[in-house]
């Protein structure tokens, strides 16, 4: 028994030290050149979205690479959604975003924005068939938006004068999908961006003339990284007077390219769908494992301290062990995630990787429940094993070692494993801060083809082989403890 | 003979419950008091504070000469010489029979292992349970788990040893085992405090018996002074009902 224990602690140190050592290695491969983090949009196409490769690819995509190549710096692009990457911009976690930013007066207000690089407009779009022509046709309707886009605050800007309703979404994807299944009747949209989803398949239609217009600017947090944004401005003029930037444009938004992009799309069964994305999901995946791995490893440690903590007869170390109970238990996961990501930098003016953000989040939320089951089972082992064993004249550690917490422990096992699936399970909420774990692997992918049920068939297929694989091995490891 | 423990003036409060109200004994070596009383009295609260699993809110202990309120006294060590015998016997769940008797002489570095398995082995031989070094407590009967439990306490090798109602929560035909085993250690010589109802034992082996009522000692004397002539009302009260039953 004491050999099995010592050799499943050595395979866990030695996978703890593994990726450890595989995470620490990838972030310094180019600790020698400059590489800017860039965020942008899981899905803004014709701007930027993910490709058959699954490689960021758009109007945006290819003028921060062209620049970047031109004026020689490295980019690092990071497509954590819009909201998540003006909010880490402004934490300081990201060095620029491109994500078809319109430059308004609110924003420069956090921002300094390079000249503008796309001239647009905001236009209404309806399904095929609907009737809906102006916006005096809204009235006591449902209009779908998109979260902290100019096209969303220009909507509830006429929201009162034209009596509608709105609902945000995160991504553009669900905004043409709730408006296709009429769950709203109208969206509003940036006119490259809704004319490049109609020609890619997005059953709607353009009802008005472009309103409001505007022009995308690429950002960087008011009053940092300047050079970056006088590099960008530089890069801009370049391009523009050398070609490049009308080849960009119209490589997305000419007649051709646009017409190979929607011949692209043939039927997708079940088969080609997994054929396609396996690599993707499959990385996916090994992110979601090493997430786990890691976090259940230092929840466990984090939790068996406070669990401690709330027993031993020390009035504040218990008071200690409730507190931080109470906060980690008490967060939601999602405001966790998003308060260390976006809210450390801040307090620290020390970027943290995502990744690593995502590791602290889970360890304090997942070990915050392990932490009260601990406490639990110990204070479920008989007072009266304590009593003996200090009455033997054993101090309260020995007692607590050689008596209670193996007592505790077995009654500890089923919750340790629940709280492993669940850690598993929790994962998932990582991809808010942009984590390319199983999820957003999944989400990425369904932006780009728009399969989603049967890409969320594959994931939610994934994620029970591997709880299932997760529940075998916690079982054997309980049977061999019992042994 | 020297005094074992003394007892000042002894008072326990829980909250605004007055438990013990100012107790004074004194145990001489090789003493052995039987404690009786009423149920809620202070029996157990009273044992509990001599080896302090309980705090006393006021007063004097002194074990062989170690005055419990001075702070420098090592509680630890003064517990390895104080035994103490629960009536649900508290074996613990986790490990053998042998291992439960081994555990504290090996863990206070008094014995090494092989050491202290011969002694457990000599120990459980003694209470008649030589077969069971391997077992589970699960496995014991209650009468035999509390036989190991007092071999686990001399394994200790203590001076003195609370018994808490050692018999009280065994089925009748397992009583003599125990009480036999605590004759033996009574005859032995062993400091003996017994909270126990049990008459015949207390008639045969003891030196004094005490009655303990609402906190305070109604009454002490020798065993055939409190049984055959009690002198409170009280001691007269109790031992009516307890004897008539
Ligand atoms: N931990 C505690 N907290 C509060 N009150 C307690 C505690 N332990 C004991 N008491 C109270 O102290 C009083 C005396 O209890 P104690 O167990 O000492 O009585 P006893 O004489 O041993 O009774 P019994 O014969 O039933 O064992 C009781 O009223 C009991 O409710
Ligand atoms: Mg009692």
């Amino acid at each position: 028994m004491a050999k099995i224990k010592k050799t499943l602690l050595s395979i866990v140190f030695s996978i703890v030290i593994l990726f450890g050592w595989s995470v620490f290695n990838s972030n310094n491969v180019n600790a020698d050149e400059k590489v800017y983090e860039i965020g942008t949009d899981v899905t803004f196409p014709p701007f930027e979205f993910a490709n058959d490769q699954n490689q960021y690819v758009g109007i945006d995509m290819d003028i921060i690479r062209t620049i970047a190549k031109n004026e020689g710096f490295k980019v690092k692009i990071k497509p954590v959604g819009f909201n998540a990457a003006v909010q880490a911009l402004d934490a300081g976690q990201l060095d620029g975003v491109i994500a078809g930013t319109t430059i308004t007066d609110e924003r420069k207000q956090k921002m300094d924005f390079s000249a503008p690089y796309f001239k647009t407009g905001v236009v209404m779009a309806v399904g095929q068939n609907s009737s809906i022509k102006n916006f005096q046709d809204l009235k006591g309707k449902r209009v779908a938006i998109k979260t902290g886009t100019a096209a969303g605050d220009y909507a509830k800007s006429i929201q009162k004068k034209y009596g509608f309703k709105t609902v945000t979404f995160d991504d553009s994807n669900n905004v043409y999908n709730d408006v296709t299944t009429g769950n709203s009747v109208a969206c509003f949209e940036d006119q490259p961006v809704m004319q490049y989803a109609i020609k890619t398949g997005a059953k709607l239609k353009i009802v008005t003339k472009p309103a409001n217009g505007g022009a995308y600017g690429f950002s960087v947090k008011k009053g940092h990284n300047q050079e970056l944004l006088k590099k960008f401005d530089a890069g801009l003029k370049k391009i523009k007077s050398n070609g490049q930037y009308k080849k960009i444009v119209a490589k997305y938004l000419g007649a051709s390219a646009v017409a190979s992009q929607k011949a692209h799309k043939t039927q997708n069964t079940f088969i080609s769908l997994w054929k396609q994305n396996q690599g993707a999901l499959l990385g996916g995946l090994e992110q979601t494992v090493i997430l786990t791995v890691l976090s259940i490893f230092f929840a466990t440690i984090f939790g068996i301290f406070f669990g401690m903590l709330g027993v031993v007869p020390n009035k504040f170390a218990n008071g200690v062990s409730t507190t931080v109970i109470y906060i980690f238990r008490g967060l939601p996961l999602l405001v966790l995630a998003l308060f260390i990501y976006t809210g450390v930098p801040n307090l620290l003016g020390e970027k943290i990787p995502a990744f690593v953000a995502g590791i602290i989040t889970l360890t304090l939320n997942e070990g915050a429940y392990t932490a009260a089951f601990v406490k639990g089972g110990i204070e479920a082992v008989d007072g009266g094993q304590m009593e003996a064993a200090r009455s033997l004249g054993l101090p309260y550690g020995k007692a607590m070692r050689r008596v209670i917490l193996p007592q505790g422990l077995k009654i500890m096992v089923p919750s340790f494993i629940n709280q492993f699936i669940i850690t598993l399970k929790d994962t998932s909420i990582l991809s808010i801060i942009g984590i390319l774990e199983l999820t957003q692997t999944g989400k990425i992918i369904i932006a780009r083809n728009l399969e989603g049920f049967k890409i969320w068939t594959m994931v939610a297929l994934i994620y029970l082989v591997i709880i299932t694989l997760l529940t075998w091995l916690s079982k054997w490891v309980e049977r061999r403890m019992k042994g | 003979m020297s005094t074992k423990i003394e007892v000042q003036n002894l008072k326990k409060s829980y909250g605004s419950n007055e438990v013990l109200k100012g107790l004074d004994l004194i145990v001489k070596d090789n003493e052995v008091v039987v404690m009786i009383g009423p149920s809620g009295s202070g029996k157990s609260t009273f044992l509990r504070t001599l080896n302090k699993l309980e705090e006393p809110t006021a007063g004097k202990i002194i074990i062989d000469g170690h005055d419990l309120n001075d702070p420098r006294v090592n509680m630890n060590q003064v517990r390895e010489k104080i035994g103490m015998v629960f009536q649900h016997f508290n074996l613990f769940n986790n490990l053998t029979v042998g291992e439960n008797v081994m555990l504290s002489p090996v863990e206070l570095g008094k014995m090494s292992k092989a050491d202290a398995e011969l002694e457990a082995r000599e120990l459980l031989k003694e209470v008649g349970l030589e077969d069971k070094f391997n077992a589970k407590p699960q496995s014991l009967s209650g009468g035999q788990k509390q036989r190991v439990a007092i071999a686990r306490t001399l394994a200790m090798k203590p001076d003195m040893i609370l018994f808490d109602e050692p018999t009280s929560a065994l089925d009748p035909e397992m009583v003599g085992d125990v009480l036999a085993v605590m004759k033996k250690l009574a005859k032995a010589g062993m400091t003996m405090i017994v909270v126990t109802h049990e008459m015949g034992f207390a008639k045969e082996v003891a030196d004094r018996v005490i009655f303990m009522a609402d906190g305070h000692i109604m009454e002490e004397g020798k065993p055939e002074e409190i049984f055959g002539n009690p002198q409170n009302e009280r001691t007269q009260e109790f031992l009516n009902k307890i004897l008539n039953v």
